[in-house]
């Protein structure tokens, strides 16, 4: 592990005159910045300080946002077996994402992820591994593969293809998903199936589902160009860094005004405010009040976008037609007929709006905790008219501080406010997602729905929660995939517990060096109703590799294979090979491969990852990244896709993209929903795939659908969960720090983000830490003695079965203890009565404390909602250490 | 206070290069030295004999006189020559600073130009939280009481800390720890 003491470099290698010049973007946030990666032979001659005599053509010392290398730019790597440096640096020849060359710190430091036995990554899973005698020892390919395959096969065939689960990340590059979910849900065919952040194969945002919005619509330039923009539960400065330097400053500097609807204010936040913005620090889980309460005023005002309105919200026949005419058995169809959120049009839910007390100003204000007059300022920058008559380019950005603390509610409001503002479908003007990890999502196989004991009332079948299931004990064989599950999900410390009972304590454990016996010892593990863990990752993480799973595969990763991903603004690229893998590392498609054909399954005979991608690009055909075309175009020319993706750099193809009428020129998609385009008179000739959501919205006529959004749907575990203040709780909620990123696999192994932040922290406002004695740099515990777990799959038959409240009554939630110990950073940035951590540490997760009850709309965790206590336990090291951490204020501009 | 070298080493090319790796290797492991500014042990007495392979590979400069310091009021000086992005201030923050010398150890100095993408922190100090920033361009703030670790933003590294030594009354820049923004190498501008 990373010693806690980054001594810094006072100088670094530079790459030489014909260095090779390799482009990719960046690993991390959902911007995806272009990089390029200069390697040349550690045995040549590194380049000098003039232009003549190093790759960038600049000479040293360079100009501001210049071509400079620091030392954590820098690497040695094997390539081809040789040693190579390499030099990682933004693209600063970048047309698009990161224009100017800029990058965060995150990936300003990607150098540092590659694999070098003389760095912190030493411990880099380089050979399968299987548990033997309890310990975790190095086995060949064919064993670790034979003996999942078997033990796999088995589960399916005597308790059923449901018992086979599937845990899996959702974005790590195309040609790995989809090889997943073509093993996953083509040919395994399970429901026990879902992604890294979220215990069931949901809609994220089911709100903007049902009005027609695509999350990823925007252009990162109409973050830019909106006059007023509404933040929802994000820093975009944080945790999607560029879009924020790049685009949104530039916005600001421009006389962009920006409203940030967050507990907590970080130097986005602070800087927006500095620009003129306006902060609105509501308390966890009201969002949708105060949103609901600004549409009102909005409304009462008259100052809604009465011609946008008019031409693309449905009235009463447009919203019914299509809705209700289905199975009402998809999510989208029953929640547009339910009756709770579908309005007759604008009028409709207006009345809808100004019947509920709750959205007074005044009242949403008091429950939310905020300065009332914030919420007529809000109104007022998003849509009072100018004195001309012309109305402000409003645009909306929501992220999960947002979307994850009353997911359908919040998204259905937000929705309605941006309908109403004339957002979405015009340059400037546009409502999405910030987003948080890259969109490498393309799926092998549909999610058999049917197949999901999750019935809510009528037949609304939804997908399976994959952890009630697994507590409930019905998983036998658990297939993780590059999360760590656990810390991820809400109620972490519950999860743990079943996974401890259901591995470790099984009395079947692989004692024996004999195949046979291996495989009939995991065999009988399932079959006593224990469960047996897979676990594909590029470093052994604790606990699911290290302490459950019976079987690791090393994964290999970023920069030692091609792979093709989008980014938020769908920027197909490929990110290419620069290096090779460590020990005998594969990538997730070969292994999901090698284990199919062992499985007896077809259609996994791929050479390489190309030969994936080629496959898998046709099931982008109609999606928000539909790079079809290029495979045509590459086959034209005697090329294969990763060549032809290749050719586009760090520019890549903005998607969905299609082919002039030449059959050459590529048409790119600038954003979706783009009510002003043109698009080619041919029509969907050819090739060429046209969906309605180029020019117009997801739904059933192409106008938004403006929903509802009651709050009494939520209220009641609001109520429920809110802070017993007389008895010391207060919110605990959480989220992304800049420096880290994901469960910092990563950057545990760098040492100078491992000084900046040793372990986890909590955030506590300064008067609730006095009255507990609590000072910056102190250990305290956090707990809760009411973390709620839903315990049963039930079916729904009375409407209300799955509301809060009745889960409650009825004996279906479990409440236990739950405890993290962290270090404490007093400061006024975080709301008074809330606490702030890093959401996933893996030693001291923040989700143990979440409530482990999904939002029984959509199915997804509120993991922004938490409660408890907090107490000092005494000084930590980093209180007066100078090295490590710092105890400043975040939101210092 | 602090022991410090008399003599500058004179080493060049690879000999010079040597000289920097033993001052790296000898801090990492070290655990004892006071006179040092980047190792902050609070009392015993400095293995000054250690001194000369430590720093002598930077030159030594008189930066300024402790009696002529006040609190919060940063002074401009260039280190380690005169040439692009050699800016540094010397603070004397009034709170026990890592790498601090003086009484206090409130005394640091630090580069000024922004790891990150090389703006220009000047006149940017803010003396209530002894940060340095935000720096113009893309808001990165360090603390001076922290070695210039990172607190919020987007550098690759913390800011550049300049060793000083304290003869008497004299200040004395002696060393540099971390690149300094725009140059491959400190000594080369």
């Amino acid at each position: 592990m990373a010693t806690p003491y980054y001594v810094p470099e006072t100088n670094v290698p530079l790459p030489p005159k014909g260095a090779d010049v390799i482009s990719t973007a960046c690993d991390y946030c959902v911007v995806a910045c272009g990089y390029k990666v200069y390697r040349w032979p550690v045995t040549a001659k590194s380049g000098g300080p003039t232009a003549d005599s190093n790759a960038f053509d600049e000479d040293f010392p360079v100009a501001p946002l210049g071509a400079w290398v620091a030392p954590n730019q820098h690497n040695i790597v094997l390539h081809k077996n040789k040693p190579h440096h390499v030099v990682i640096v933004p693209d600063k020849d970048a047309e698009h994402v990161n224009t100017d060359g800029d990058s965060s710190l995150r990936g300003g430091c990607i150098a540092q992820k590659c694999y070098n036995p003389q760095t912190p990554t030493r411990d880099r899973l380089k050979t399968p591994l299987m548990r033997i005698y309890g310990t975790l020892m190095p086995v060949p390919w064919d064993l670790a593969l034979e003996v999942a395959a078997e033990v796999g096969k088995h589960v399916i065939k005597k308790h059923g293809t449901n018992a086979y689960g599937v845990k899996t990340f959702s974005y790590q590059y195309i040609e790995n998903t989809y090889a997943i979910s073509k093993y996953a849900l083509r040919h395994i065919n399970t429901a026990n199936f879902t992604f890294h952040d979220t215990p069931s194969d949901v809609t994220s945002t089911p709100g903007f589902r049902d009005a027609g919005f695509d999350n990823f619509g925007p252009a990162y330039e109409d973050w830019m160009n909106a006059e007023t923009l509404l933040v929802c539960g994000t820093d975009p400065y944080e945790t999607k860094t560029i879009l924020y330097t790049q685009w949104m400053m530039k916005g600001m500097q421009n006389g962009q005004k920006e409203i940030y609807l967050i507990p907590r204010r970080s130097a986005g936040v602070a800087y927006a405010e500095k620009m003129g913005g306006l902060h609105i620090d509501i308390t966890p889980g009201t969002d949708l009040l105060v949103v609901n309460a600004i549409a009102r005023v909005i409304v009462e005002n008259g100052w809604e976008d009465s011609d946008w309105i008019q031409k693309w919200v449905n009235n009463k026949w447009e919203s019914s037609s299509g809705f209700g005419q289905g199975t009402r058995n998809t999510p989208w169809q029953w929640r547009t007929t339910w009756g709770k959120f579908q309005t007759a049009g604008f009028e409709d839910w207006k009345k809808w709006l100004l019947a509920q007390d709750e959205f007074i100003p005044e009242n949403a204000a008091a429950v939310a905790e905020i300065d009332v007059q914030k919420i007529y300022t809000a109104a007022e920058w998003m849509a009072k008219p100018r004195e001309d008559g012309t109305r402000p380019k409003t645009s909306i950005m929501i992220e999960k501080g947002f979307y994850w603390s009353n997911n359908t509610g919040n998204t259905q409001a937000i929705s309605a406010l941006g309908i109403i503002t004339g957002c979405g479908g015009r340059p400037g003007q546009v409502i999405g997602r910030a987003g948080g990890h890259q969109r490498g999502g393309v799926k092998g196989g549909s999610y058999p729905r049917n197949k999901s004991p999750e019935k809510l009332p009528g037949r609304r079948r939804r997908a399976m929660d994959t952890d009630r299931y697994l507590i409930a004990g019905h998983t036998r064989f658990a297939h993780v995939i590059g999360t760590t599950w656990i810390q991820a999900m809400c109620g972490s410390q519950q999860l743990a517990d079943k996974f401890e009972e259901l591995t470790v304590q099984n009395p079947h454990q692989i004692r024996s060096f004999d195949k046979a016996e291996i495989i009939e010892t995991l065999k009988k593990r399932a079959d006593s109703g224990g469960m047996v863990v897979i676990n594909q990752d590029i470093y052994l993480q604790d606990p699911i590799g290290n302490r459950y799973a019976d079987i690791v595969f090393p994964a290999a990763t970023w920069g030692e294979e091609d792979f093709l991903r989008a980014n938020g603004e769908r920027r197909v690229r490929l990110y290419q090979k620069f290096y090779d893998a460590p020990g005998a590392a594969k990538p997730d498609w070969w292994i999901i491969a090698n284990l199919a054909k062992r499985m007896g399954f077809d259609g996994f005979d791929w050479e390489n990852s190309n030969e994936v991608a080629e496959e898998a690009v046709r099931f982008t055909r109609g999606s928000r990244k539909d790079f079809f075309v290029l495979k045509k175009l590459a086959h034209d020319e005697g090329k294969t896709l990763h060549q032809k993706v290749a050719e586009f750099g760090t520019s890549g193809i903005q998607c969905p993209a299609m082919l002039a009428d030449d059959g050459k020129t590529i048409i790119e998609t600038k954003r979706l929903h783009d009510t002003t385009r043109k698009l080619p008179e041919t029509g969907a000739a050819g090739i060429n795939m046209i969906n309605k959501k180029l020019t117009h919205f997801n739904s059933q006529t192409g106008k938004c659908n403006i929903q509802k959004s009651p709050w009494n749907l939520f209220s009641d575990y609001w109520e429920w969960l809110k802070p017993a203040k007389d008895e010391g709780e207060l919110w605990c909620t959480s989220g992304r720090i800049n420096e880290r990123w994901q469960s910092g696999f990563d950057d545990r192994r760098r040492p100078y983000i491992v000084q900046r932040w040793p372990e986890n922290w909590v955030e506590i406002h300064p008067d609730d830490a006095e009255a507990r004695g609590i000072e910056s740099g102190d250990y305290v515990m956090i707990y809760s003695e009411r973390v709620p777990g839903h315990k049963h799959t039930i079916l729904g038959v009375e409407a209300d079965d799955f509301q809060f409240s009745k889960l409650m009554e009825n004996g279906h939630i479990e409440l236990t203890k739950a405890a993290i110990t962290a270090v404490a950073m007093v400061t006024p940035a975080i709301k008074k009565s809330v606490l702030y951590m890093d959401f996933l540490h893996m030693q001291q997760p923040a989700n143990a404390l979440e409530g482990r009850v999904v939002d029984w709309i959509s199915g997804n965790y509120n993991y922004k909602m938490g409660v408890a206590k907090i107490k000092k336990l005494g000084p930590s090291p980093y209180k007066t250490s100078f090295r490590t951490m710092s105890f400043a204020p975040r939101d210092i501009v | 206070m602090a022991e410090h070298s008399k003599k500058a080493c004179s080493c060049k090319g690879k000999a010079k290069k040597n000289c920097t790796i033993n001052r790296r290797q000898f801090l990492f492991a070290s655990g004892a030295t006071a006179f040092t500014v980047m190792v902050t042990v609070r009392s015993g007495k400095g293995h000054a004999e250690q001194v000369p392979a430590l720093v002598s590979t930077y030159p030594r400069k008189h930066i300024g006189k402790l009696s002529e310091m006040h609190q919060d009021v940063p002074v401009e000086f260039s280190y380690p020559d005169e040439g692009d992005y050699s800016t540094s201030i010397l603070v004397k923050t009034g709170v026990e600073c890592g790498g601090g010398v003086g009484q206090q150890r409130d005394l640091v100095a630090f580069n000024m130009t922004c790891t990150h993408q090389g703006g220009d922190m000047y006149e940017s100090y803010k003396p209530e939280h002894k940060v340095l920033g935000p720096c113009p361009l893309h808001l990165s703030t360090y603390d001076l009481t922290r070695h210039g670790i990172l607190v919020s933003g987007q550098a690759y590294q913390s800011l550049p800390q300049v060793l000083l030594e304290l003869d008497g009354d004299d200040i004395y820049a002696v060393g540099m720890f971390g690149l300094i923004y725009g140059r491959y190498d400190n000594l080369a501008s």
